[in-house]
């Protein structure tokens, strides 16, 4: 019986290897996606194009449009004269946010009713939410300051500073770097993509190319079968692990802060739940190109619903009981825990136990429907 | 061109038009699966973004237990982005509740707090969750807002109480107006995203995918040899998904408009012939990764690889503005780029040509250019 596996094994390895494209893609497809989403892509969106109408061109008003640009939020691209001319340039795409200052700002700084109009552009949402979040943050700071000073000169005797001052720790990613949040993710996606189409792929082609018929004829059982398929593609995503853990650490410098072996450990379980489901998902597909898309689909709502880009604790229930469905839901909490926050099984277990139960029942539905198919 | 020549011309678009359809029914799953994929996008995003800014769980110390501590937990709470639902009595314990994953947020309130406060000099230790971005964001700038508010209020009261007229209120007040989407509805961002991710979708992958298939059938060569020519092959390849992406647009901005509530405030007519415009470059682009492509399986994996790229780098989720400037050139090498502008000036903006004429004529030159290097290497590759 062995010996039969080890056939099967060695053939679906040569079937791999032989095509260059797959094993360039294997490798080159997670390089890619961690640059990506490290380098390029960020949420926290900074230097928003910024046009500026000041009316008053005083000291205060300058001061105030200092503020916005020395927090980096904002750089200013354009000086125009009114609030028509702002909303002009944010209309035609020049600039993102707009400030219209109107005259007399010292004086009335001075009597403590002076007013400022502040306009962001709402059709970017990482634009609108970071300009919106730190203008009203710099917009309050600032006054604060001003009227700060003015309690100073008043000679009222309290200390020049805000009476409560906040201080705000950020655990495991400190300067918020935004590689340091992408390769926990990075590394559970990648791994779950790759067992998922290796597996799906290897049966559906196999089908498809009618060598599924021929391969049962000989002495294979189908549970031999299906092991065989199974060991190459826990192997390669083993591999894929190791590269996405290489890549983060040594490449982006990401520190992995837990323990690697219980990492590697929960990983295979993982795969296995991603192999469980390709299998499920080669019972349903007819095709190559309708297995790329089930497995494009499923991908998509784990990623959605999995707490890949959004985070879970704050979805409606009902699409929270659904990311249940998705193994990225339970490795997401594992794959954070261990590389980014550092903690041991005593944190996870609750993420632990649902991987093994769903790992099982992805299997065994798999399985079931697997052989069904073959009789 | 005489209009016999003209009239078979027809004909024999025709003729292939109603191939391919034939071919498009053929695969019902796979339509419906094409069709059904935006529409349940749409329902997700909608659905699961609302709420991801707020309501994050927050553990608090509260080692002082007075009314002045209890006021600043009310302030955190009334905020909406802070849900109170753990007490525990120190900062070890708020640090092993993130630890677990109980909580997202920590607050810790020193002993003497309110005496403090009184002096002036309080401090309050706001703990975050740092592995994941999306709550940093929110709870980064909210709790240094809330607590700043806090602060400046309880000085105004005493300045108040003092007597000292002149500043009993903050000397500046800044109003916020955001346009277009006042009230920042994901699914106002996501209904002209999620319409220029179909277009280019079906122009660029259904183009590669059938001329590859074809080639590699060993047909392509069949149809070469019938008197249809590659212009009329081409055209007639796009007919069924150009109506096919027509009655999925359709029903996007249909269910965007009236199930969602999102306003169409430019021109509708102005809209589909920029849309006709782009669907054009990106089949131009599809037919130079044709050209490219060897075999099904790469041309798959060409398609997944441009549509990561078109998802990540063209603004149609993520803004462009914070990229580095050898990814935003990556990104004008994608048509979407210029196309989700366009759409997004149209639908979310309202404005008309007169504003959106740089990224038009963007599309015109890039289209003009990809189609003129694809018919060149494809009849490169025919000959």
């Amino acid at each position: 019986m062995w010996q039969r596996i080890w056939a099967v094994i060695q053939k679906e390895f040569i079937q791999t290897f032989r095509d260059k494209g797959t094993v360039i893609m294997l490798i080159a497809i997670p390089m890619l996606q961690l640059f990506l989403f490290g380098y390029a892509v960020d949420i926290n969106v900074k230097h928003i194009p910024l046009v500026v109408a000041d009316q008053s061109m005083d000291a205060a008003s300058r001061a105030y449009v200092n503020a916005m640009v020395n927090s980096a939020y904002f750089d200013v691209v354009e000086y125009v004269a009114g609030e028509d001319a702002v909303i002009e340039a944010i209309d035609a795409g020049q600039a993102s946010a707009g400030i219209v200052i109107p005259s007399h700002f010292a004086a009335r700084v001075e009597r403590g009713n002076a007013q400022v109009l502040f306009l962001i552009d709402g059709s970017d949402l990482f634009t609108v939410q970071s300009g919106y979040n730190a203008a009203t943050a710099i917009a309050q700071n600032h006054s604060a300051e001003v009227l700060l000073q003015k309690i100073t000169q008043s000679g009222w005797p309290i200390s020049s500073t805000s009476p409560l001052e906040a201080r705000l720790r950020i655990l495991y990613n400190p300067d918020m770097k935004q590689i340091w949040f992408v390769v926990p993710n990075i590394a559970a996606m990648v791994i779950q993509t790759q067992s998922i189409v290796m597996t799906a792929a290897a049966v559906v082609r196999e089908r498809e190319a009618g060598t599924m018929e021929q391969l049962l004829v000989t002495p294979i059982r189908p549970h031999e079968l299906l092991l065989g398929k199974i060991v190459p593609n826990i192997v390669i995503a083993g591999v894929n692990v190791l590269t996405v853990i290489a890549l983060g650490t040594f490449l982006f410098g990401v520190p992995f802060q837990g323990s690697f072996w219980l990492f590697f450990g929960l990983a295979l379980i993982y795969v296995f739940s991603g192999l469980g489901l390709g299998l499920l998902i080669s019972t349903i597909a007819t095709d190559l190109k309708q297995t790329q898309e089930i497995v494009m689909m499923i991908m998509l709502l784990g990623v959605i619903l999995g707490g890949f880009m959004f985070p879970r604790s704050s979805m409606p229930p009902f699409l929270y009981a659904l990311g249940y469905l998705f193994p990225l839901s339970y490795f997401i909490p594992i794959s954070r825990g261990i590389i980014s926050k550092g903690v041991g099984i005593g944190s996870l277990w609750e993420p632990v136990g649902g991987l093994v139960i769903y790992s099982i029942l992805i299997m065994l539905i798999a399985t079931r429907l697997f052989r069904r198919g073959l009789e | 061109m005489s209009w016999e020549t003209f009239a078979a011309s027809i004909n024999r678009l025709a003729a292939i038009t109603r191939k391919e359809s034939l071919q498009l029914l053929r695969a019902w799953p796979t339509l419906l699966m094409i069709i059904s994929m935006p529409v349940i996008e749409l329902f997700l995003f909608a659905y699961v973004g609302e709420a991801t800014l707020e309501h994050l769980t927050t553990v608090v110390a509260d080692l002082e237990r007075g009314s002045h501590s209890r006021a600043f937990i009310a302030a955190l709470e009334t905020s909406g982005f802070f849900d109170m639902e753990l007490y525990v009595s120190g900062e070890a314990e708020v640090l092993s509740a993130l630890d677990d994953g109980q909580a997202q947020v920590g607050v810790v309130i020193p002993p003497n707090f309110g005496t403090r406060l009184e002096e002036g000099t309080a401090q309050v230790l706001i703990i975050i969750d740092g592995s994941d971005s999306y709550v940093v964001q929110s709870a980064y700038s909210a709790a240094g807002a809330i607590a700043q508010q806090y602060g400046m209020d309880l000085l105004l009261e005493q300045a108040a109480r003092r007597g000292l007229h002149q500043l009993d209120d903050l000397p500046i007040d800044t109003s916020l107006r955001i346009l277009y989407n006042p009230n920042i509805d994901q699914v106002i961002f996501l209904v002209p995203g999620l319409a220029a991710m179909l277009l280019q979708l079906i122009s660029v992958n259904v183009t590669v995918m059938s001329v590859v298939r074809e080639r590699e059938l060993g047909t392509l060569e069949q149809l070469l040899v019938t008197p249809a020519r590659p212009l009329e092959l081409i055209i007639g390849k796009m007919i069924p998904s150009v109506l096919l992406v027509t009655v999925n647009l359709a029903i996007i901005i249909w269910l965007g408009v009236y199930w969602f509530k999102v306003p169409f405030q430019g021109s509708l007519w102005l809209f589909g012939w920029l849309a006709l415009l782009f669907i054009v470059s990106g089949l131009g682009l599809g037919l130079l990764l044709s050209t490219v492509a060897q075999n099904q399986k790469q041309a798959q994996q060409m398609t997944s690889m441009i549509m990561l790229l078109t998802m990540l780098l063209t603004g149609l989720f993520y803004s462009r503005a914070p990229m580095p400037r050898v990814v935003q050139l990556l990104g004008n090498l994608i048509p979407t780029t210029y196309f989700i502008r366009i759409a997004r000036g149209i639908m979310t903006k309202g404005v008309g040509l007169s504003f959106l004429w740089p990224d038009v004529a963007a599309l015109v030159i890039y289209g003009v250019i990809v189609i003129v290097v694809a018919a060149k290497t494809f009849k490169i590759r025919l000959d």
